[in-house]
C-alpha cells in the first residue's frame, strides 16, 4: 500500500509508535501540524496532549511530565527553539529524556515563516548556555522522518537527554508518497526506572542511572542547579566535575552508537558531497548524475547530525580531495567538515533565498 | 484534614542544611508546611514541590517529597506537566513575588485559568533577595532599591487582585508569623479541587525588614488585620468597631456605628462573582494599612486534568483504545492506489 503524507505527520505517527504518552506544543508555522494532529490522536491512546501558554511553557510541562513517569515529544520551528532555550538547559542539566523536533524556517527573527532553510543546525547544538553536548538527528526523507523521530525515542532514553529531530518546511510539509511498510517500526523497549538509591549517578562517566520517577519509589529531587547523585545542589569542586564531566562523557563516548549516516561511497572518487536533511535529496541526484555521466564521486547524507559523526566521515574522506558541502544556510555545517577534513578542498553550496538547491548547482560545483 | 499518627514534622525534613538568613521568614512557613504536610498524613511519595529560582526557591531541597529546583519563572508550567501526567501526585509550587509574578507571570495566570489542581504558595517579600536587594513586580511605588535608586516607578502588583483576574478559583492571603492561619490555609488550598493560589506575605529580613509591619507589629496588627471568614460580616479593629461595606462595586472602610451592622458586607467567598473578592482586595496596595486576611474566594469549577482524562476516556472509547494503525489513517492521511 502506498500513502501520501508528509514528514510532520510521519513524525506523529513515529511518536505513537515510539510508546509516546505525552505533548506540548505552541502553534508556529511550519510544525503546528504536529500539535494539531497530536491533540487529536495522542486522546485516543490514552495520551495527554496540550497546547500550551507558550513555547517556554510547552517544553516545560513535557520536562514535569516525563518526570511523573512520560514519554514526552514537543515540536517547533527556529523561533520556538529560542525559547526553549533555558528548558533545553533544564533537560541536559536534569537528565530528563525528551524529544524536540525543529521543523526549520528561514531566520533570523520572524524570518520566512512560510520558507524553507537548513539555518538552525548549530543553534540546536549550542542553544542553551555551557556548551554541553546534544543529540540531533536530521532526516532527509519522510520514511527517515517516522524512522529517526522513533531512534529519537531510544536515544532520550538511553542516554536521559533531549534528542533534537530536525527537519525543515519543505520535508514537514509536502506531501510524498511512501510504501506504507516504509512507516514501520519495532517498538521502543519500556524505560528502565529506578525506585530507590539515588537519581543520578556520575561513575562510570559514560554510564546513565535508570530515571526515578516521581510517585514510584523512594522521594528524589530533580533540579537545574549542579548537584550531587541524590539531587541536593552542591558547589563541591570533585561532585561538580564529575556532574559535568558525566553529561559530556555519556555522549561523547558513546558516539558510535548514536553515529548515523547513509553512505554512497564510489572507490576511487576524489569528490566527495557531503548533506544533510532536506538537501540530501539533492546529493543522492547529484551523485547518480555524474555517475551516469562517468564522473566518479561519493556522497554521504548525515543523519546523526550531533555529534559529529567523526568516524563515519574519516571513513568517506578516505583518498578524497575535495569536499563539497551544499546547505541551505551559511556553510553551517560545512565547518564541521572542514574541522575533519585536513588540508583536503571543502567547497560549500550555499543557498538563502528560500529555495531548495537542485542537483545541478550540486554538480555545477564539483565539475 | 485527616490526622497524623502517620508522620510527624521530621518525616518531612531533609538532611540538608537549611540556608536563609538567619531570622527570615522562609523558616516559619518552612515549619507550617512540614508540619502541615504531617498532619495532613498524605504518603510523602505522593507529593511533589516544584520551585522556579529566589530564596522561596531552595524549598523542595527542605522538603522530603519529591521535588524540581528548575528555572526562573518556570515552575507552574513544570508543575502543570506533573499534574497532568499523574493527577494523583498532590503538587504545590513554591515561588516568590519575582519568580511568580515578574518572569514566570504568564505561566502563572495560565495555570490559574486552566485550574489545573496545582496548590501555588507565592512568599512575597516585596524584594528580589537572591540577587541582593532589587525591586520586585510587589515593591511599592517610589521604593529605593539597588536597582532603582531614584524610587521604584513600577506601579505594583496586588498578588491578590492579579490571581483573581487571571480566573483563579482559590485565592487566598496569610502572614508568614502566624503559623495557625497558615496552616488553616494551607489546608483549605489542598481540600480546594483545582488551582489554589495563596499570597504568604514573607518578611526579608535582609533587604525588606518591617515590609509587613502594619500587619504583624504587636501594636499595629490588631488594627489592620481585616479576617476573611466566609458568611460573616467583614469586620476587624480590636473592638470589632471597624467594617467594610461594597458600594458600586467599591469596598470601602468604615466605622460599624456610622452606617449600621446591617450595611456591613457579608463575606461570600463561593460568590459566582468575583466582583465582591475583588473590591476586598482593593482595599490594600502594600499593604501599609488596613488589609484582608484569609480566603477571598473558593468556587467550584471544572479541573482540568478531570476533564482532560474525560476526552481522553471519549476519544479511546469512540474509537477504541488498540487499534493504531486505523486511528491514523482516519486523521488526515491519504492513501494511493
Ligand atoms: S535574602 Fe531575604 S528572603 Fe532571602 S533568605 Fe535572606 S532574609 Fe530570606
Amino acid at each position: 500500500m502506498r500513502e501520501f503524507i508528509d514528514g510532520n505527520t510521519a513524525i506523529v505517527r513515529a511518536a505513537l509508535d515510539a510508546g509516546c504518552t505525552f505533548f506540548a506544543g505552541y502553534p508556529i508555522t511550519p510544525a503546528s501540524s504536529i500539535l494539531m494532529a497530536m491533540m487529536r490522536q495522542l486522546p485516543r491512546v490514552g495520551g495527554v496532549a496540550i497546547q500550551g501558554e507558550d513555547e517556554i511553557a510547552s517544553i516545560g510541562m513535557c520536562i514535569g511530565a516525563t518526570l511523573a513517569g512520560a514519554r514526552a515529544m514537543t515540536a517547533t520551528s527556529g523561533p520556538g527553539i529560542s525559547l526553549y532555550s533555558e528548558n533545553i538547559g533544564l533537560a541536559i542539566m536534569g537528565e530528563v529524556p525528551l524529544v524536540i523536533v525543529d521543523v526549520q524556517r528561514l531566520g533570523p527573527s520572524t524570518g520566512g515563516a512560510t520558507t524553507v532553510s537548513q539555518g538552525d543546525v548549530q543553534f540546536v547544538r549550542w542553544g542553551t548556555a555551557g556548551g554541553f553536548p546534544i543529540i540531533a538527528l536530521a532526516p532527509s526523507t519522510v520514511p527517515e522522518a517516522y524512522h529517526l523521530t522513533v531512534r529519537a525515542f531510544e536515544l532520550a532514553e538511553r542516554f536521559r537527554c533531549p534528542v533534537f529531530v530536525l527537519t525543515d518546511k519543505e520535508l514537514g510539509t509536502t506531501l510524498t508518497t511512501v510504501d506504507s511498510e516504509a512507516l514501520v517500526a519495532e517498538p521502543v523497549a519500556a524505560r528502565v526506572t529506578g525506585a530507590a538509591g539515588t537519581p543520578y549517578r556520575y561513575q562510570p562517566a559514560a554510564a546513565v542511572a535508570p530515571l526515578h520517577e516521581f510517585g514510584r519509589g523512594t522521594t528524589v529531587r530533580f533540579t537545574g542547579s549542579t548537584h550531587d547523585e541524590a539531587g541536593f545542589i552542591t558547589k563541591t569542586l570533585p561532585t561538580v566535575d564529575a556532574l559535568n564531566r558525566h553529561l559530556i562523557d555519556k555522549i561523547e563516548a558513546n558516539r558510535v552508537e548514536i553515529e548515523l549516516v547513509d553512505a554512497d561511497l564510489q572507490p576511487g572518487a576524489k569528490t566527495l558531497v557531503v548533506g544533510y536533511g532536506i538537501t540530501g535529496g539533492a546529493v543522492r541526484a547529484a551523485v547518480a548524475a555524474a555517475r551516469g555521466a562517468g564522473e566518479p564521486i561519493s556522497g554521504l547524507v548525515v543523519q546523526s547530525l550531533w555529534p559529529v559523526p567523526e568516524s563515519a566521515l574519516a571513513v568517506a574522506l578516505d583518498g578524497v580531495e575535495r569536499v563539497i558541502v551544499p546547505e541551505l544556510n551559511p556553510g553551517l555545517y560545512r565547518r564541521e567538515i572542514e574541522r575533519i577534513a585536513g588540508n583536503r578542498t571543502v567547497i560549500g553550496v550555499e543557498r538563502l533565498d528560500g529555495e531548495l538547491l537542485s542537483p545541478q548547482q550540486i554538480r555545477e560545483a564539483a565539475a | 484534614m485527616t490526622t497524623g499518627a502517620k508522620y510527624t514534622r521530621q518525616d518531612f525534613q531533609t538532611d540538608q542544611e537549611v540556608r536563609w538568613c538567619p531570622g527570615c521568614g522562609d523558616y516559619t512557613i518552612l515549619a507550617s508546611v512540614q508540619n502541615f504536610m504531617a498532619e495532613m498524613g498524605v504518603d510523602k511519595e505522593k507529593i511533589v514541590f516544584v520551585s522556579g529560582i529566589g530564596c522561596a526557591s531552595r524549598f523542595p531541597y527542605y522538603m522530603n517529597t519529591y521535588g524540581v529546583h528548575a528555572i526562573h519563572g518556570r515552575a507552574p508550567a513544570i508543575a502543570s506537566g506533573i499534574a497532568v501526567a499523574r493527577p494523583e501526585l498532590s503538587v504545590w509550587v513554591v515561588a516568590g513575588d519575582g519568580d511568580a509574578m515578574s518572569i514566570g507571570g504568564n505561566h502563572l495566570i495560565h495555570a490559574l485559568r486552566r485550574n489545573i489542581n496545582l496548590k501555588i504558595l507565592v512568599f512575597n517579600n516585596q524584594i528580589y533577595g537572591l540577587t541582593k536587594g532589587q525591586y520586585s513586580p510587589t515593591s511599592e511605588l517610589g521604593k529605593r532599591t539597588k536597582s532603582s535608586p531614584s524610587g521604584s516607578i513600577d506601579f505594583p502588583f496586588n498578588p491578590v487582585s492579579l490571581a483573581l483576574g487571571a480566573e483563579a478559583t482559590f485565592v487566598a492571603r496569610t502572614i508568614d508569623m502566624d503559623r495557625a492561619h497558615t496552616t488553616e490555609i494551607l489546608n483549605r488550598a489542598y481540600e480546594h479541587k483545582g488551582s489554589a493560589f495563596v499570597e504568604i506575605y514573607q518578611n526579608c529580613n535582609v533587604f525588606n525588614d518591617k515590609a509587613f509591619i502594619a500587619l504583624t507589629g504587636k501594636e499595629e496588627r490588631d488594627l489592620n488585620r481585616i479576617p476573611l471568614v466566609h458568611g460573616e460580616k467583614v469586620v476587624f479593629g480590636p473592638d470589632r468597631d471597624r467594617g467594610v461595606i461594597i458600594e458600586g462595586g467599591t469596598a470601602r472602610i468604615v466605622s460599624v456605628a456610622d452606617v449600621g451592622i446591617d450595611a456591613i458586607h457579608v463575606h461570600d467567598a463561593t460568590a459566582a462573582s468575583a466582583g465582591p473578592a475583588y473590591a476586598l482586595s482593593r482595599l490594600s496596595h502594600g499593604p501599609f494599612g488596613p488589609t484582608p486576611i484569609g480566603v477571598f474566594r473558593s468556587v467550584d469549577r471544572p479541573v482540568y486534568e478531570e476533564t482532560l482524562q474525560q476526552q481522553i476516556h471519549d476519544a479511546q472509547a469512540k474509537k477504541g483504545g488498540g487499534d493504531l494503525a486505523a486511528l491514523i489513517a482516519s486523521a488526515g492521511t491519504w492513501t494511493v492506489a
